[in-house]
């Protein structure tokens, strides 16, 4: 998606690129109700749920919770990322007998690592502390659909304390590593 | 004839190509030039398949090639830039396209060594292209254009970031290795060294449009019109 927006040029694509921001901007208690609404009481949400593929209150609940909330980080990361590689690239690999598909493949993702790389960091990031959609459209259920910032939120509501630390601490941890494996990986791309 | 270009007309939106005509014959080197903004690079880009045009042909080896992939056509460009792949040492840029052409690395392994001996650069092929010089960086990209035996070679101003000496190093050996390779060349430029060194053949644009071809010294001793004679003589 990123990719498309950085190298193709069709009309309506300012309003794609906005839609594409919109869950950065749009209130998020507004934007989880929706994801709740959607997937419950509309005929998408019920024609989902006819074929099996149940999306409230589950654990693909917070699947789906997670990619609405890191997905517009990771668009805009990997739209920023190819449109700062000069499309010549690919032009001059074509030129010389590669395909559009080869010349993405032997070019532009090595050439765009470090935001792909950034994306993903960001993304995992996102996810890991995603926590509004997660209790609306998963429901945050004790040991069932329960994510850390979910433990977290569960253990002060029954004033264990130390549990929520713990939990926080774990947080912190894996948001430090995620960080620093960032910055080894890229220094040394 | 190896390229016929015929009523070639292309629209940028706010730029035009109006009905550009050019032949070439097989090893002719033909000169583009023409105020900035007068159409060169589009013409260029447009032959080697980066645009595609709203009417008019393009033949290559009496072979429509109009509206043919990027790829398919055998057509290689050098850019005033270079595009080298910064992620590739030299050896792999130039091995690039050949790579896909060759199977048998030891003949593409030959092929490299052959090119970058003629164009000096064999003791540069375990270098990345960020080490190198402006010079060096532009014969590694002529190789890389060169070395896959294109119909037709496309360069979009290949020296003009260069200085004079390097530039006059860079005439002598592209004109050795596009004659080794047997190449036909379109050349763009504002340099008129680079017309009067390497050219048999010229074309003059202006806003879109072929206004005089010939011979260089029929360009600069009989200008069409006043447009061709001033930019002839104020350069």
């Amino acid at each position: 998606m990123g990719y498309a927006m950085a190298r193709f040029h069709f009309p309506g694509k300012s309003v794609i690129k906005s839609l594409m921001d919109l869950p950065i901007a749009f209130p998020e208690l507004v934007l989880r109700l929706c994801l709740l609404l959607l997937f419950g009481q509309t005929p998408v949400g019920k024609a989902m749920e006819e074929a099996g593929i149940r999306v409230v209150f589950t654990k693909l609940g917070i699947v789906v919770a997670q990619i609405f909330t890191a997905l517009p980080y990771a668009a805009r990361i990997l739209y920023s990322t190819f449109e700062s590689v000069n499309p010549r690239y690919e032009l001059v690999s074509r030129s010389l007998g590669y395909g559009e598909f080869e010349s993405f493949k032997n070019v532009t993702i090595p050439l765009a690592r470090n935001g792909l790389f950034a994306s993903t960091v960001i993304t995992f990031a996102r996810s890991m502390g995603a926590f509004g959609a997660v209790l609306i459209l998963a429901g945050g259920s004790y040991m069932n659909t329960e994510t850390l910032p979910i433990t977290l939120y569960l253990n002060i509501s029954y004033g264990n304390i130390g549990m929520a630390i713990t939990s926080g601490i774990v947080l912190v941890v894996l948001a430090f590593l995620a960080i620093l494996v960032f910055e080894k990986v890229e220094g040394g791309l | 004839m190896i390229l016929e270009i015929e009523n070639l007309c292309v629209d940028l939106g706010e730029f035009k190509l109006n009905g550009v005509s050019l032949k070439a014959d097989r090893g002719d080197y033909i000169v583009i030039i023409g105020p900035t903004g007068s159409g060169k690079s589009i013409v260029l880009e447009t032959v080697a398949g980066f645009y595609k045009p709203i009417r008019g042909k393009i033949r290559l080896e009496g072979r429509d090639i109009t509206f043919l992939p990027i790829e398919k056509r055998n057509v290689s460009i050098v850019y005033q830039d270079r595009a080298l792949f910064p992620h590739m040492s030299v050896f792999e840029n130039i091995a690039y396209g050949l790579k896909k052409k060759e199977r048998n690395s030891s003949i593409v392994r030959e092929e490299v060594r052959k090119i970058a001996k003629i164009l000096g650069i064999s003791h540069l092929l375990h270098r990345k292209p960020d080490t190198l010089s402006g010079g060096e960086q532009q014969r590694v990209a002529i190789a890389r254009a060169l070395v896959v035996k294109p119909k037709l070679l496309l360069m979009d101003e290949p020296f003009s970031a260069l200085d004079v000496k390097t530039r006059e190093n860079l005439r002598k050996l592209v004109k050795k290795a596009v004659k080794k390779y047997d190449t036909t060349v379109l050349h763009v430029t504002h340099d008129f060294e680079d017309v009067f060194s390497l050219a048999n053949e010229v074309a003059v644009m202006k806003d879109g449009e072929i206004v005089q071809t010939g011979r260089p010294e029929e360009i600069f001793s009989r200008p069409l019109n006043d447009f061709v004679a001033d930019f002839v003589d104020g350069d």
